[in-house]
């Protein structure tokens, strides 16, 4: 046991020396094919990468072989939480995702001050740098929300959305910091849901009134008006199952992968956080947004 | 003798059939694009909301299995 991993940590530590080596004299001995037919040109590539690869994976072994050597075997079990823990605030059982989703929400709210104070008044009339990125988030949902709605709602539902997208994505972000992210408890994505039922009705009624809008739920014929009702609860219930269970489910594979590395899990699950706490949240978000505005736009029509 | 896992695995029935759905959502999509190129993006945003509603099954059907297994 103990042999094998300190051959694994010389096996390691050679092959980061050889790379470091070959990338040494690659570039004593550069090629001089730089303009030459683009086979030359292909080879001379993969000669420059292959000391890069070598390198990396030496380093990923021999530190794999020295995390093993000082804290022995992976103790890590594999475990699933469908609801999060508690922990005790003021004597009192919270649940975590409370507390990391109040902490994502003073975050942003920090960040929101930091923006008005210091970047709001340095913008000017041609964008650039910062201004650049805020100006295109903020355009380019302003417009999706106007191009996905039959009249314009003016632009507190644009707001309410980047305000759900942004934290959505913080919570996401929680979870690079090896916290639980408050999007995979069942709870918070309700709650967001809720929001989202909450102003389906507000703008159906604001803009048929009541009895319109308790109409156009009998429209075709009365018999279909309790399946209607039976439709609009279920919305948010949808809502709230398809952001929970795609946050969990990230949250388990990158946990089945952790268990199944080991001591190995280093580096390499960076390569499918980036897929399931990055790319995966902006996929849900820009689902959220999506459903929400036709719900809303199914409402007001 | 415990049934649970054999729930579990049926409950995950609606992976298989969102999966070959998607797939066949996608390459319609895919036709129209070909054949349209102009109208992408109304097409995009079509499939992606199509995709989502498709996926949700599957979703439930995830949730059920975690639930089945994991709480007691």
């Amino acid at each position: 046991m103990n042999v094998k991993t300190l051959v694994l940590l010389i096996l390691g530590a050679l092959l980061a020396a050889g790379g470091l080596v070959l990338r040494a004299l690659a570039r004593k001995f550069p090629e001089p094919a730089a303009d030459a037919q683009k086979p030359e040109v292909r080879r001379y590539r993969r000669r420059k990468r292959l000391p890069a690869v070598l390198f990396w994976l030496g380093v990923w072994l021999s530190v794999t072989a020295l995390i093993s050597l000082l804290f022995g075997p992976s103790q890590r079990e594999f475990s699933v939480e469908i609801l999060p823990p508690l922990t005790s605030v003021l004597g009192l059982p919270v649940s975590s995702a409370v507390l990391t989703g109040f902490s994502v929400s003073g975050a942003l709210i920090l960040l929101a001050v930091l923006f008005r104070l210091f970047v709001f008044p340095r913008f000017t009339e041609t964008p650039h740098g910062l201004q650049n990125v805020v100006e295109l988030a903020v355009e380019w949902l302003s417009r999706y929300c106007r191009a996905n709605l039959c009249r314009p709602l003016g632009e507190n539902l644009a707001a309410y959305l980047f305000t759900v997208a942004l934290y959505m994505i913080g919570c996401a972000a929680v979870e690079l910091l090896g916290l639980r992210a408050p999007t995979s408890d069942i709870l918070t994505t309700f709650a967001m849901a809720l929001v989202t039922f909450f102003l389906i009705n507000f703008y159906g009624i604001r803009s048929k009134g009541l009895g319109g809008r308790l109409r156009s739920m009998a429209r075709p014929t009365p018999v279909i008006f309790p399946i209607k009702i039976l439709t609009d609860v279920a919305v948010p219930v949808s809502l709230a199952c398809r952001l929970f269970g795609n946050m969990l489910g990230g949250m388990i594979v990158m946990e089945l992968l952790y268990f199944a590395l080991g001591n190995a899990a280093f580096g390499a699950p960076a390569v499918l956080g980036l897929y399931f706490n990055v790319f995966h949240p902006l996929i849900q978000v820009f689902i959220f947004i999506t459903l929400s505005l036709t719900f809303i736009n199914e409402a007001i029509e | 003798m415990d049934l649970t896992p054999i729930g579990a695995a049926l409950a995950l029935l609606p992976a298989m059939g969102a999966g070959i759905m998607m797939g066949f959502a996608t390459g319609k999509a895919v036709e129209a694009v070909a054949r349209q190129p102009e109208a992408s993006g109304k097409i995009n945003s079509i499939l992606l909301l199509g995709l989502a509603l498709v996926e949700s099954t599957a979703i439930y059907g995830f949730v059920t299995a975690l639930i089945m297994l994991f709480v007691r």
